[in-house]
């Protein structure tokens, strides 16, 4: 924020400052010079007593006369000698401070002045050097003032451009804004190179042309030029100031144009966001659709003619479907769009829901429950997801062993644990830091089809759930995968 | 059938001709009595001419989608609506859907899930409670329409289950509703669904809505038979004036 110091008013003063105090003293002996009266002082202290005291003494020879009275006589010269030799000190005294009131007031004014206090003027009359001295003091005090006006309006102009204000906006008030800073006739910004912006040249008695380079991030993005009143003095601090408002301004709005740059950028991206919504919401309806319709009619049939070829098509159009979902988690996981909806879920019934939806034959399955009633406190759908591909898994590289699902209550954290093992060739040391990543999977078998999403998918749904997906054991055989998640008693309360 | 024998009537919209003629279908034999159309403007149409007692719109359709149709229809009745989506709730577009409509079903559905809920949805027709907010006292403040609850100033979302078992509780304001009953109701399409779902959800609901849940003043639970909502409660901890509150 500007200082307050800055926008102090030009005059405030009425106090009884010495400068003010001392005019009349000042005004009486203002037509002779400094000079003369220092002179005109010494002369007085030094020769005035002595010429008195010659008077007394012819005057005492005249009245007392010559005879006898010598002794009276020394008496009153002597004390006539005193007497003058006080009177010439306390007048040598009084001159003095007289002489040395200007340059005390003037002291104590430049040392206001260094205190930031430029307020008062020193008033001196006549034309004496104390008075030219004064004069260029109050001259000195002005400009500083004024400069400090000018850098407070300077100030003020900057702290009211926001990068996020429409660049042709800050354009146009720097010229405005740098006539009321500067005093100036007219200003105006041209953007562009400076060096297609000729000069105009400086004609005396006419208005003076000014000119400030607009440099901002090493580039010059354009030209601040005005025009200063004829009569006005512009030295080269006035000048420097112009230059320092031009590419403060500069920077205004080389902010503001990279600002809505980025502003665009993002709205650019969140439209591509959006799109890609809309996109992948389409490509699920136009797959889901059809698999909807597939699962339901082979279903139908199977209900009217048992066959196992149907089950097989209902379930290969399920499993279809949950890729399909699996790659939507997937962009969503990326964009951060996910929300999980948290709801109450036996682990227990889901599990072996999920393990029945997959329809296998010949994987023997077990599970073995010891959740006591506790309930977990999950995402329905995201844990449909999970378990499907953490089951899948277990077949899939199991060879055929049988697939157990165990669960246990960890109650001082309040989570459940479901451990999914199967009795496969386990995980290759030199797999597990890869396990959870994106598209990959273990390198004993390669050609499974799978999409090498199922881990690292599953794992971030655990997590945004509030719980965790880690590998429990790893052994020379079969591959362990535990699900925690909150869960609660389900007891009645 | 719900409804002691009467016909529901249901108008089944979906671009998708195969899945209208397979919903269609397996609706009729649960005994609905179904009229379809392949888009939005169709089903205005028919709108105009029959009134059905619900509908089940398939969220993507060419021309009207499935959002602005539903949309449309609320701002003429307020018929319960079931909408069939690809989407899921994790989609950005789920909470859209579920302002304007009852229920949605995710595709691919399991029939059975999908009759669950439309027969959900037809018991809760017979629930009156106001699209307003129902204020229960100085401390809670119930917005089910919106699935909000506004506790001690906080508002606090509720989720679809929750607001459904508040739904059935507060259109019984007062009154205890058997544990059955809401689990009926929060949890129509889950199978294998027990009372330990019904414990547990209103155990949390009370950590969202109670001040204290510890001495829960609104969610009360009657031990054995169920829950009751109340309103303000007085000292002595009767429900004051037959616990209806003002609305």
């Amino acid at each position: 924020m500007i200082d307050d110091r800055l926008r102090r008013p030009t005059t405030t003063t009425t106090d009884d400052a010495p400068a003010g105090a001392d005019q009349p003293k000042t005004d009486a002996a203002g037509r002779i010079s400094f000079r003369t009266r220092i002179v005109l002082a010494l002369l007085l202290t030094s020769t005035l007593p002595l010429a008195v005291f010659g008077l007394i003494v012819f005057a005492a020879e005249l009245i007392l006369g010559r005879q006898g009275a010598d002794a009276v006589a020394s008496q009153v010269q002597l004390f006539a000698f005193a007497v003058l030799v006080a009177v010439a000190v306390f007048t040598a005294f009084g001159l003095a401070s007289e002489l040395t009131t200007p340059l005390r007031d003037l002291a104590a004014s430049v040392d206001r002045v260094s205190k930031g206090d430029l307020g008062d003027p020193i008033v001196v009359a006549g034309d004496d050097e104390l008075a030219r001295l004064a004069e260029s003091h109050n001259r000195l005090a002005s400009d500083l003032e004024r400069r400090n006006r000018e850098l407070g309006s300077i100030l003020e102009a900057i702290d009211q451009v926001s990068p996020r204000d429409d660049v042709d906006a800050i354009v146009e008030r720097v010229g405005p804004d740098a006539v009321a800073a500067f005093a100036l006739i007219d200003a105006v910004v041209i953007m562009g190179d400076p060096g297609t912006i000729g000069l105009e040249e400086v004609v005396p008695g006419v208005s003076r042309p000014l000119r400030a380079v607009m440099r901002a991030g090493g580039a010059d993005i354009g030209v601040l030029i005005g025009r200063l009143p004829a009569t006005r003095r512009w030295e080269p601090a006035d000048q420097d100031l112009f230059e320092l408002f031009a590419s403060a301004m500069a920077a205004a709005i080389r902010n503001a144009q990279l600002f809505a740059t980025v502003e665009s950028q993002n709205r650019q991206l969140l439209d591509l966001d959006a799109a890609k919504d809309e996109f992948l919401r389409g490509v699920s309806h136009n797959l889901q659709t059809p698999l909807t319709s597939i699962r339901a009619y082979a279903e139908q049939l199977d209900a009217a003619s048992p066959d196992r070829r149907l089950g097989i098509i209902a379930e290969q159009s399920e499993r279809l479907s949950r890729m399909v979902r699996q790659l939507l988690t997937v962009t969503r996981l990326e964009s951060g769009a996910l929300r999980p909806r948290i709801e109450v879920v036996s682990l227990a019934t889901r599990v072996r829901k999920a393990w029945e939806g997959l329809g296998v034959d010949g994987v023997a399955f077990e599970l073995r429950d010891a959740s006591d009633g506790w309930l977990a406190v999950a995402d329905p759908d995201q844990l449909d997801q999970v378990l499907w591909a953490l089951l899948d898994n277990a077949i899939k590289y199991g060879g055929g062993a049988p697939v157990t699902a165990s669960l246990a209550v960890d109650e001082e954290a309040r989570r459940i644990h479901l451990t999914i093992a199967d009795d496969g060739p386990g995980v290759a040391e030199t797999d597990r830091w890869r396990l959870f990543r994106r598209f990959e999977r273990g390198s004993a078998s390669v050609s499974d089809g799978g999409s090498g999403l199922g881990l690292y998918v599953s794992r971030e749904l655990c997590r945004a759930m509030g719980g965790e997906l880690v590998l429990a054991a790893a052994g020379e055989r079969g591959a362990a995968f535990t699900v925690m998640l909150p869960g609660e008693t389900g007891e009645e309360p | 059938m719900l409804g002691g024998g009467r016909v529901y009537r249901i108008l089944l919209v979906d671009d998708d001709a195969n899945m209208l003629a397979l919903l269609a279908d397996q609706l009729r034999a649960d005994g609905y009595e179904v009229s379809t159309a392949r888009d939005g403007e169709e089903a205005l149409r028919r709108l105009r001419t029959s009134w059905p007692d619900f509908l089940i719109i398939d969220m993507m359709m060419p021309r009207m989608d499935g959002l602005s149709l539903a949309r449309e229809i609320k701002n003429q009745a307020d018929l319960p609506i079931i909408v069939l989506s690809a989407i899921d709730a994790g989609d950005s577009k789920a909470d859209l859907l579920e302002e304007v409509a009852e229920d949605y079903v995710t595709k691919p559905y399991h029939y059975p899930e999908l009759r669950a809920r439309i027969n959900r949805v037809l018991r809760r027709l017979g629930d009156k409670v106001p699209r307003k907010s129902l204020i229960l006292g100085p401390d809670l403040t119930l917005d089910l329409h919106r699935r909000e609850a506004t506790v001690g100033g906080q508002t606090v979302q509720l989720t679809p289950t929750e607001s459904r078992l508040l739904y059935a509780l507060a259109a019984n304001l007062g009154q205890t509703v058997p544990t059955e009953t809401l689990l009926a109701r929060g949890w129509a399409e889950t199978e294998d669904a027990d009372p330990s779902y019904v414990w547990v959800t209103m155990r949390r609901l009370r950590q969202k809505v109670e001040v204290d849940p510890n001495r829960p003043a609104h969610v009360q639970t009657v031990r054995g038979i169920g829950y009751r909502l109340v309103g303000a409660v007085g000292r002595d901890g009767e429900v004051g004036a037959e616990g209806r509150p003002a609305l």
